[in-house]
């Protein structure tokens, strides 16, 4: 099983219902379009999976989920309205629904982010020098000390 | 009340400078308790190998701030009158628990800005009476680095060798050759190979959520376990609520809560570690008949002169992928070339330079959304993915440190409304970042936008040009005139002979630096004048 098909469960909070899902397939979509070789919002799952992995960890953005889940009307219109009226509650659901977009590993992948999680990548034994090796630093070192000495007391 | 037995030296707080000196002292056979008020934070809690590790460190539980985390170990600031929030972490290793590792000297005229820059005081003090004790301090921290520096006076090479700058220090340092600015290769608290208690760095590139392997210089790994060791005795969950006096003007220990219950820890010597803002709220919450203004207060400085040290920074996009979430996080370059007064600037004194490493994605998201000139692009729908996508590992991150010289007004005071788990009072913050720091700040972030375009960036914006950073400095000011400073240049207070301050508070001036080297070496320094001095000393005997 690979890590992009495990099925994550949520650890707090009741999960959305099949219609604030959907819902937020709409509204999710209406900022992560897709595109560049990416899939938008629901074609990454953040309605279906993602989203419950965000606000596990982010009980604070429950409550503003859930209230842009409730208001009606047009996804645009009502993502435009949002942004241009209420810029705080649109910047924490805007906050979890990229936040459950870029925790999916196949989303980090296309953008070239490596593994699920931070990677260990322990330094080679010559990795410091080599960076340095053409002489790069020696400039610096000619123009010679920039430091103001302390002054005799 | 609980009364434990009489320690030669009490220590309140386990951050840097409280870790340093238990470290040291009970190495030289002092016994030696410390009280702080958080507990030991687990590697395994921390949020750097999850998933959801941006999403964690701005919840509330890893919120740098602690009104946001608002623990019971926290204490609650009242930021109406700041301009600024204040960070920290409490807990034992302090603020090091979080912090990204820079370990950043300052230039030998940060110790003489009135003779060299009429401004602000003098140290004291000079950067070589310090130079002993950051060169041992380096030791203790695990600190990498490389030696031959042009930005300062001969000394010990770094403990361990540098870190690879990697392919973000690469292009920034080819940009600056064009230019002819300095930069040299980071330092940093974290080691390059295996170092005592520190694991080799693994260069997650989480260090500011607290690394979760263990090799960062958090004084928690690295100087905690070498102090119980040599028997000190650590207490967690022990909030101080005031230092005592005996009837000779002596203090002679603390009065604590811990588990709800007041106890009381008699000392011969007590020390304060509690950093620019625990330290004056400590010493004013102590306030007592002697001293009415608050405990070592005759010279009413105590909380006065604060500098919050804000940054800028300025990030940059370029068309190589320079895996810019490679760590160590703190530093692969750093420029020194704008640090020194030049009057022709319209200010005085200067700034500090590092490329930093920019995150993970969900922080280049905030990145495109808070940057001047840029948050005003449209970001969401079609463009989101597009902006990621040219983004993500393509970025150098500025960030740009200016000396914040101090201001009487700006300062820490009670607040007796706000309190905290066990009934004290919080802290009020009033601070407003000066016109001189402003004018830094602006010239250092217009010439960061040159390092860029002379680097090869494609676009570049400021994403923050006055923000706290966690640096909370110069409320317990360091000098040699009773009537002008609060301490003098041991750390020792003017008005009560056997209490010392061995925190960021002491800073006579900020520097434009990272403070945690400093405050590390101030501590040990005391810590070194108390072992020298044991038989000298003055202590209470009640």
């Amino acid at each position: 099983m690979s890590i992009t098909n495990v099925t994550i469960q949520p650890a707090a909070a009741p999960a959305l219902t099949p219609r604030e899902r959907e819902r937020l397939a709409l509204l999710a979509d209406r900022l992560i379009a897709g595109g560049a070789g990416l899939p938008s919002a629901s074609g990454a799952e953040v309605h279906t999976q993602w989203i419950d992995r965000a606000m596990a960890v982010r009980a604070d953005l429950d409550g503003a989920v859930r209230a842009v889940l409730a208001l009606e009307g047009d996804p645009a219109e009502v993502v435009e309205r949002l942004q241009a009226e209420d810029p705080a509650l649109f910047g924490s659901f805007a906050m979890a629904v990229a936040g459950a977009y870029l925790i999916n590993p196949r989303i980090r992948r296309e953008l070239g982010y490596p593994g699920p999680a931070p990677m260990k990548n322990a330094a080679l034994p010559d990795e410091a020098e080599s960076y340095l090796e053409d002489g790069i630093l020696d400039v610096v070192v000619a123009r010679g000390p920039i430091y103001r000495p302390t002054p005799a007391s | 009340m609980t009364v434990s037995p009489t320690a030669d030296v009490l220590i309140v707080g386990a951050g840097a400078s409280g870790a340093t000196a238990a470290k040291h002292l009970a190495a030289a056979g002092f016994s030696v308790v410390v009280l702080d008020q958080g507990g030991w934070t687990s590697q395994s809690d921390l949020p750097g190998d999850k998933p959801e590790f941006e999403l964690l460190w701005g919840n509330h539980q890893w919120h740098p701030d602690p009104n946001m985390r608002s623990r019971a170990e926290d204490y609650p600031t009242n930021l109406d009158d700041s301009e600024q929030p204040v960070y920290m972490y409490n807990g034992m290793g302090g603020s090091t628990v979080f912090f990204a590792g820079v370990w950043s000297r300052p230039m030998p005229s940060d110790f003489r800005v009135r003779t060299l820059d009429g401004v602000a005081d003098d140290w004291p003090i000079s950067y070589e009476d310090l130079l002993p004790h950051y060169e041992a301090t380096d030791y203790d921290m695990g600190v990498s680095g490389l030696a031959g520096n042009p930005a300062y006076p001969p000394g010990g090479a770094p403990p361990l060798p540098a870190h690879p700058i990697h392919l973000t220090g690469r292009k920034m340092a080819e940009g600056l050759n064009r230019l002819g600015w300095h930069w040299w290769p980071g330092y940093s608290a974290i080691p390059s190979r295996a170092h005592g208690r520190q694991a080799q760095c693994e260069r997650l590139g989480v260090c500011r959520t607290g690394c979760v392997i263990g090799a960062k210089g958090s004084a928690d790994v690295t100087l905690l376990p070498e102090a119980l060791r040599h028997g000190a005795r650590l207490e967690t969950g022990a909030r101080v609520a005031r230092i005592t006096l005996d009837e000779n003007g002596l203090a002679n220990g603390a009065v604590y809560f811990q588990d709800g219950q007041e106890k009381f820890q008699p000392a011969k010597v007590v020390l304060i570690g509690a950093n620019g803002i625990g330290t004056p709220r400590l010493l004013l919450m102590s306030e007592s008949a002697r001293f009415p203004n608050g405990l070592a207060n005759s010279s009413d400085l105590v909380g006065r002169r604060l500098m919050l040290h804000p940054f800028g920074s300025v990030v940059g996009l370029y068309e190589d992928d320079l895996e810019d979430w490679m760590g160590p996080a703190g530093t692969q370059i750093e420029c020194m070339e704008f640090y020194e007064t030049d009057a022709s600037r319209g200010f005085v004194r200067g700034s500090k330079w590092h490329v930093m490493g920019t995150g993970g994605p969900l922080e280049m998201a905030t990145r495109w959304q808070i940057g001047e000139g840029v948050s005003e692009e449209p970001f969401w729908g079609e463009q989101f993915t597009a902006k990621m996508k040219q983004a993500v590992g393509h970025s150098i991150d500025w960030i740009v440190h200016a000396e914040d010289l101090p201001e009487e007004h700006n300062r820490v005071t009670l607040d007796h409304d706000l309190r905290d788990a066990d009934g004290l009072p919080g802290a009020k913050i009033s601070y407003t970042t000066s016109e001189n720091t402003h004018r830094i700040l602006d010239f250092g972030l217009n010439r960061a936008l040159e390092a860029h375009e002379a680097a090869g960036a494609t676009k570049a914006w400021i994403t923050f040009r006055n923000f706290s950073s966690g640096h909370n400095l110069g409320t317990a000011k360091m000098g040699d005139d009773p009537e002008t400073s609060v301490v003098n240049r041991w750390g020792r207070t003017h008005d009560v002979p056997n209490l010392y301050v061995i925190d960021g508070s002491v800073f006579t001036t900020s520097t434009a630096t990272n403070p945690t080297s400093t405050i590390c070496a101030l501590a040990r320094r005391t810590a070194e004048y108390l072992v020298e001095n044991r038989r000298e000393q003055e202590v209470s005997t009640a």
